[in-house]
């Protein structure tokens, strides 16, 4: 590397005070015009803005800075918040259209136990209510039992009724 | 975050640590290193003296905010005036317009006026050619100028090689000659 370029590369540690010149160094910049406009230039360059940075209130930048940051924080948690309740809504909201859907559904499958059963047997219904247990046993057996519906489906004696009949019949039932 | 009474010698890399445990004072006390290089920086860069306060709140609130975002393979400062650096950058495309225009400056009457406006020109001239260089020059040669920040460092931060960092500064020396004469 020649000798400006050598010197190129030191202007800026020298003009900033963190190094020196040595003689010869010295000496060089004295005899060389492009090093002296270079070394101008950069130590120009190092001080510019010196006035503006005096003129700056830091306190009231941290003040601010700070604020905005706290600011940002509890937007941030709001949030983040919102993303959890709503995360949570949709969850239960899938869980309660999955569990209608299972109330719902043919009742072959699995038995239901704990609370879920408990919230199918807790519909009112008040035409059950005049029933003796007995008569309770036996409805229920009725229906635990898909042979006994078929049988009262395939009733001969329903067969021999006519349309009108039918109707009385099922009036009768639905009280 | 006022009143901090951390000792100097605490690093950088510390003082964002402990900003991230949720130490407020650690970011006080980065404010009170970096806030007014960073002013000089941007003005340097040719912001305007009324929008500076807001540049440099704007950029330290960015480098809070996403202060995971500094790997320490630079100097937080660095990372920093980077930062605010293409802030400056956003905000001149959004307006459209110039970097820089001389200003009417106030000159503290010291000892010697004539000299003290000589001075203030000089650097005006300086000033004003750093804003017909391109963006990747000024900013290299400032790290360079106003930092001292080596070549490996600035090739980190601006995402570019030591060799080219270095092409880039003497690129801008040589064109800064030519403009200012």
């Amino acid at each position: 590397m020649s000798e400006c370029g050598l010197l190129s590369e030191r202007i800026p540690a020298v003009a900033l005070g963190r190094a020196g010149w040595t003689a010869q160094e010295r000496q060089h910049l004295d005899d060389c015009p492009a090093c002296k406009q270079e070394w101008e230039i950069v130590r120009g360059a190092g001080l510019l803005g010196q006035d503006v940075e005096e003129r700056l209130d830091l306190h009231a930048i941290t003040v601010s800075l700070r604020q905005r940051l706290q600011s940002d924080r509890q937007v941030e948690r709001l949030r983040r918040r919102t993303l959890t309740v709503g995360s949570l809504a949709a969850a239960a909201g899938i869980v309660i259209a999955l569990w209608t859907g299972s109330l719902n559904a043919p009742s072959d499958s699995a038995p239901m136990t704990g609370s879920l059963a408990a919230g199918r047997l807790a519909i009112p219904l008040p035409e059950l209510q005049s029933l003796e247990s007995s008569e309770l046993d036996s409805l229920l057996q009725t229906m635990d039992d898909p042979n006994a519906i078929r049988a009262a489906m395939e009733d001969p004696d329903l067969g021999d009724l006519s349309s009108e009949e039918l109707e009385s019949v099922l009036d009768s039932w639905e009280g | 975050m006022p009143g901090s009474t951390r000792p100097d010698s605490t690093t950088d890399s510390a003082l964002v640590a402990a900003y991230r445990k949720g130490d407020e004072r650690a970011a006080a006390e980065l404010v009170q290193r970096h806030a007014k290089p960073l002013g000089r920086f941007l003005y340097s860069l040719g912001a305007q003296h009324e929008d500076l306060e807001d540049l440099i709140q704007e950029t330290l609130f960015r480098a809070f905010r996403r202060v995971d975002g500094w790997r320490g393979r630079a100097s937080f400062r660095s990372w920093l005036l980077t930062i605010g650096s293409n802030l400056l950058r956003d905000q001149v495309r959004k307006r459209k317009g110039k970097l820089v225009s001389i200003e009417d400056r106030d000159i503290s009457g010291e000892s010697d006026p004539h000299a003290e406006l000589a001075a203030v020109e000089a650097q005006e001239r300086v000033r004003e050619g750093l804003a017909r260089l391109p963006k990747l020059q000024r900013e290299v040669f400032l790290l360079r100028a106003q930092e001292g920040t080596e070549y490996a460092e600035i090739a980190a931060v601006l995402g570019t090689t030591p060799g080219a960092a270095r092409v880039h500064y003497h690129h801008a020396v040589k064109r800064l000659k030519e403009l200012i004469g």
